[in-house]
């Protein structure tokens, strides 16, 4: 058998690791993960292997005719607004990539990019500053400056390590945000009268809509279009250039800064360049959502969008086109069905039966755990019901300030819960205060816990946890909906750091 | 006598209160292979990163092809034409074998990033040369970093390849010197046989400098013109490996005081 | 509130006034960078949740401070009532810090550089919601004008300074905790495990130290006091509010890098540093600029001293 032949290496042994198994980032983990993966029978494994089968370019196609066709199949305006809004994340999603997942910089000044675009935009085409410049000369000048504002912050820090560049692109985000809010008077240091540059916290409205062709695009599904056409370009040219040398500089610098430099790559300069790419296309992505809303407004740029495109980064799996595409779509529709009670209830007990399914094993434990709860509540209920007749006369929520009492889920609801009647008084918040306290505890006990008594703590986790999720969570969305984005990003890291279809990486420590 | 490749003139390097170099000379002519031994400590691996330019000398000229390159970024030093390996390797793990390769041409590709982005013929021309290229640096190697393997995680591969592929890449930069930092650690008496042929090899065949690190003394004396031996980053000896190998002070760094008088 | 560049140069009674009032904020900073020079020095994170540990510290206070009657009427004597509060938010606050650190980022420690940084993102992004969720949007107030009739506020002079009691409180209390802390780190045994972590982590695990407890330990200490700067914040500029700790941490992180990361005494002379630029800033030009005056000096000493100004020279090992 000649060398050629031979079998693949075995990986060499990993430092001695501990108890719970080796240790995330060492080449043992990874190669096992490859074998896991590889010998699955279950329904993760398949879909991983059959996913992983159809070479990427079919799926874009696919992609972009599912989505140029939604406003042809229907003519519903939420449904075409979710997905331009959807659409656009994945755009500024796909530049977050390039700095996130390609180079492996943590870039946090990304939505101070796509702000800055907007808001420039808004000021080259509004009553504002009164000039209207042509769509075809706005929208390129918007990516131009916002590509050199990419270079003027990232140049600073080129030296440095990538914490460095973390903060400071946190600090001018922030910066973005206090002189949107207050660029209403501003006043260049006391020479002059005060200016009102930004608009201030109402931001600036009027904004033109694009002029493509002689033809004003006033519609919605036009936008989902100009976005699909965007994100077309955007991801072709991206993979051209991840696929060229620039693109696999970037991949070492990620692996091993110091090694790439070495090897004749000019890190620093790689570095502005995978900020100043993103930039670029947080640039379109701002113009597109300039015209598209029609006005630009402070608190769409601030630290809750950034968490939000992070997570759908993240989730999608950085360093994966395809992969954050998914994420973008996945969160953002998931923050929309959060927005209504009736709907988020369905995906809350949704995950978490499937929660129960996919970790509890094996059925015994599954049964027993299921009774267990259903028991605990109905014991509960009764218990509470017999010393505080109001704490279970309520009815579960559905929508604003609205009950319902009706459908088999109410039902069941109100007798395996304590559902408090007037749960948004203001005296009734406290309950849920302290239930959502004590939920935190008793989760983060249960990723201590072992054996049986995880199945026994298991049992009130889940039941607290449906009795904040109706009592607390599903009607204040505005926050359950931001709250979640953050749980997502603390678990992903400690349990999946490459997301849904990122490859898992071994770290050099 | 040809000009030295490399020159070092009074180079010295302190961190904090430590001098760590000292002082040292040192002359690499073109086409020599120098091993440079000295016990744990000895400044060896601080050379090569003060030539390689990953810090500066604090006092001290170092001139390539009898240009300074003080004060160049590493990169630039890489493009200069030396190239190096490290003691603790530093592959880039989660990339495939190949594109480890590939990934050292950067310095010697040009396609601007637009032109990547475009797929204008240059840069499409540049990939398939540099995909070339890097197979034939690989093949240096025989069949173990070959076929199948290009494709393979650079993080599955064995110690020995590992540190293979690490001289894959490093050549890859098209380098007039070349500086391994112990090639052959870690490794068996067969592989390490194997290394000081691959040495040789890469001087005649390549017609690299190489200044190589190591402790094995087999791998020295196989392969050297010269020795140099430092001790506490000063120059203690220099010379054949036989000169070197019994001038008491080498001797005395390397085993202590009171062993050199009874020699 | 603007500053005209004008005759206001001229009057040094406004000058001492801006100056006094950034060595309280400064004091304030101070305290903040404490803890993230320490988790940096140990485990080179940038632990973005500090500045919200901070603000939690300042709803504890706030808390105790209502359970015991209020600002206006307090059921206890003033000393106690700051006692206590101060307790209450050191103690909680060091919980909170603990359990991040054993949740959020010890899961972590072989992850890619940005993984914790993500994390530590996310938990940010996760208290600040959730205080929102808890205690609401809206500022709450400590309401210390009230404590005593505003004998808190009242004001002596030394020279030509005028110091208001509430300024002077703040400044000696963050002495008073930096030496402790200091004490802790160069004469206990902790605290040399500490300098020891923080010097190489494996080498100290190596010699037989618990870097798990060490670290814990760190993060204690530090949210400890976070907790106690929060606390103090309320009892001086009186409005809480959920996103107060973001702001703050970004600062607070500059003045560690100024001062010299890793450095206790760095952190202080930092924190000074940095509230009295804020405050001249505030005073003679505008406070919309406070925040790019900061990062301007962030970015300058990154650029051109990055270990700042107490901190010495590290050497990356290749």
């Amino acid at each position: 058998m000649s060398e050629a032949q031979q079998p693949p290496d075995t990986p060499p042994t990993p430092p001695q690791g501990s108890d719970a198994g080796p240790r995330i980032g060492s080449d043992e983990w990874v190669a096992r993960r490859e074998d896991r993966v590889a010998r699955s029978h279950g329904l993760t494994g398949q879909v991983e292997r059959l996913v992983a089968r159809v070479p990427q370019w079919a799926l874009f196609i696919v992609f972009v005719v599912v989505v140029a066709l939604i406003p042809v199949m229907t003519s519903d305006q939420y449904v075409l607004r979710v997905a331009t809004d959807t659409m656009l994340w994945i755009l500024l999603a796909t530049g977050l990539n390039v700095a996130v997942g390609w180079a492996g910089l943590l870039d946090l000044g990304y939505i101070a990019f796509y702000g800055f675009a907007a808001y420039l935009f808004a000021e080259l085409s509004s009553p504002h500053y009164g000039i209207h410049w042509p769509t075809w000369a706005s929208v390129p000048t918007v990516i131009g400056a916002t590509i050199i504002l990419g270079f003027l912050l990232a140049l600073p820090t080129r030296r440095l390590s990538g914490d460095y560049l973390a903060i400071v692109t946190l600090f001018f985000g922030q910066m973005f945000v206090t002189f949107t809010t207050q660029g209403r008077n501003w006043n260049w240091l006391g020479f002059g009268s005060s200016h009102d540059i930004t608009g201030g916290p109402n931001g600036l409205t009027s904004v033109d809509p694009f002029r493509i062709f002689g033809h004003q695009l006033t519609q919605v599904q036009d936008y989902l279009w100009v976005a699909l056409g965007g994100f077309v370009i955007v991801a072709l040219v991206l993979t051209f250039a991840n696929h060229s040398r620039t693109g696999r500089a970037w991949r070492s610098l990620r692996d091993d800064t110091l090694a790439a430099e070495v090897m004749s790559m000019p890190v620093n300069r790689l570095m502005l360049l995978a900020v100043a790419v993103g930039a670029g296309v947080a640039g379109l992505a701002g113009a597109i959502n300039g015209a598209y809303y029609q006005g630009v407004f402070p608190t769409s740029f601030g630290f809750q969008t950034l968490i939000t495109v992070y997570a759908m980064v993240i989730l999608g799996g950085a360093g994966s086109l395809p992969g954050v595409v998914a994420g973008a779509v996945l969160i953002n529709v998931l923050l929309e069905v959060l927005r209504s009670p009736d709907h988020s209830r369905w995906v809350f007990y949704f995950v978490l039966i499937s929660f129960l399914v996919a970790k509890v094993r094996p059925w015994r434990a599954l049964a027993a755990v299921v009774a267990g709860v259903a028991a605990f509540g109905l014991v509960v209920h009764a218990i509470v019901g017999a010393v505080w007749p109001r704490g279970t006369e309520g009815a579960i929520s559905s929508g604003v300030f609205g009950f319902t009492t009706h459908g088999w889920l109410a039902v069941i609801l109100r007798h395996w819960l304590v559902l408090p009647r007037n749960t948004y008084d203001v005296a009734n918040y406290t309950i849920g205060n302290y239930a959502l306290v004590t939920l935190i505890a008793l989760v983060l006990a249960l990723t201590v816990a072992q054996g049986v008594r995880r199945y026994v703590l298991l049992v009130p986790t889940i039941w607290l946890a449906a009795f904040v999720w109706e009592t607390r969570l599903i009607e204040e969305s505005s926050t359950t909906r931001p709250l979640l984005l953050g749980v997502i990003l603390i678990v992903l890291m400690a349990v999946r750091p490459q997301g849904l279809f990122g490859t898992p990486r071994v770290e050099v420590v | 006598m040809a000009d030295p490749i490399l020159e070092l003139r009074g180079v010295g390097k302190s961190f904090g209160g430590l001098r760590v170099i000292d002082q040292l000379d040192l002359d690499v002519l073109p086409h020599e292979i120098v091993s440079v031994i000295g016990p744990n400590g000895a400044g060896k691996t601080t050379l090569f990163n003060l030539i390689s330019g990953l810090y500066g000398p604090d006092t001290g000229t170092i001139r390539f092809e009898q240009e300074s390159i003080v004060g160049l970024a590493p990169h630039q030093i890489t493009n200069r034409g030396i190239a190096r390996t490290f003691q603790t390797l530093r592959l880039f793990l989660n990339m495939s074998v190949k594109e480890n390769v590939i990934a050292a041409t950067y310095g010697h590709t040009k396609a601007t990033i637009l032109e990547s982005m475009l797929r204008l013929p240059r840069s499409r021309r540049e990939e398939r040369e540099s995909a070339q290229f890097a197979e034939e640096r690989l093949a240096f190697f025989g069949q173990r970093l070959m076929g199948y393997r290009w494709n393979q995680p650079a993080y599955s591969l064995s110690y020995a390849n590992r540190r293979r592929l690490e001289i894959a890449r490093a050549t890859a930069t098209r380098p007039k010197l070349l500086m391994l930092d112990e090639p052959a650690a870690g490794m068996n008496p067969v592989e390490t046989h194997e290394i000081t042929e691959l040495i040789g090899q890469l001087r005649d065949e390549g017609g690299y400098t190489i200044l190589v690190i190591e402790h094995d003394m087999h791998v020295v004396e196989g392969i050297s013109d010269r020795v140099v031996a430092l001790d506490h980053g000063v120059k203690v000896a220099e010379g054949t490996f036989e000169a070197v190998a019994t001038d008491p002070r080498v001797v005395e760094a390397y085993l202590g005081t009171g062993t050199a008088e009874r020699k | 509130m603007h500053g005209v560049l004008g005759f206001q140069l001229y009057d040094w009674s406004y000058f001492f006034a801006q100056l006094v009032a950034g060595l309280t904020i400064g004091s304030l900073y101070a305290l903040l960078a404490l803890g993230y020079t320490m988790v940096y020095g140990i485990l080179k994170l940038l632990n973005f949740a500090h500045g919200d540990v901070y603000m939690l510290g300042a709803y504890m206070g706030y808390f105790v401070l209502t359970a015991l009657g209020g600002a206006a009427k307090p059921s206890v004597a003033v000393a106690v009532l700051f006692a206590l509060m101060f307790l209450a938010a050191m103690a909680g606050c060091s919980v909170i810090g603990v359990l991040i650190e054993r949740f959020a980022y010890r899961p972590l420690r072989r992850a890619p550089r940005i993984a914790p940084l993500i994390s530590a993102l996310g938990v940010s992004f996760f208290l600040q919601q959730t205080a929102v969720l808890l205690f609401g949007a809206i500022p709450k107030e400590y309401n210390t004008y009230s404590l005593r009739n505003g004998e808190l506020f009242n004001s002596f002079s030394i020279g030509n300074l005028r110091v208001q009691y509430a300024q002077l409180f703040v400044f000696v209390a963050a002495i008073v905790l930096m030496a402790a802390l200091t004490i802790l780190v160069r004469r206990t045994r902790v605290g040399k495990a500490m300098r020891a972590t923080s010097f190489d982590l494996e080498a100290a695990s190596m010699m037989g130290i618990n870097v798990d407890r060490v670290i814990a330990f760190t993060f204690l200490v530090g949210s400890a006091l976070a907790g106690a700067g929060g606390v103090m914040t309320g009892i001086v500029f009186q409005n809480i509010q959920p996103y107060m700790g973001f702001g703050a941490g970004l600062k607070a992180f500059t003045a560690a890098v100024v001062g010299g990361i890793g450095n206790i005494g760095g952190a202080m002379l930092g924190g000074l540093i940095i509230g009295v630029a804020e405050q001249l800033t505030t005073g003679y030009l505008s406070s919309a600029f406070q925040d790019l005056i900061v990062l301007s000096v962030l970015i300058v000493f990154m650029l051109f001293r990055p270990t700042g100004i107490l901190g010495s020279a590290a050497v990356q090992k290749v």
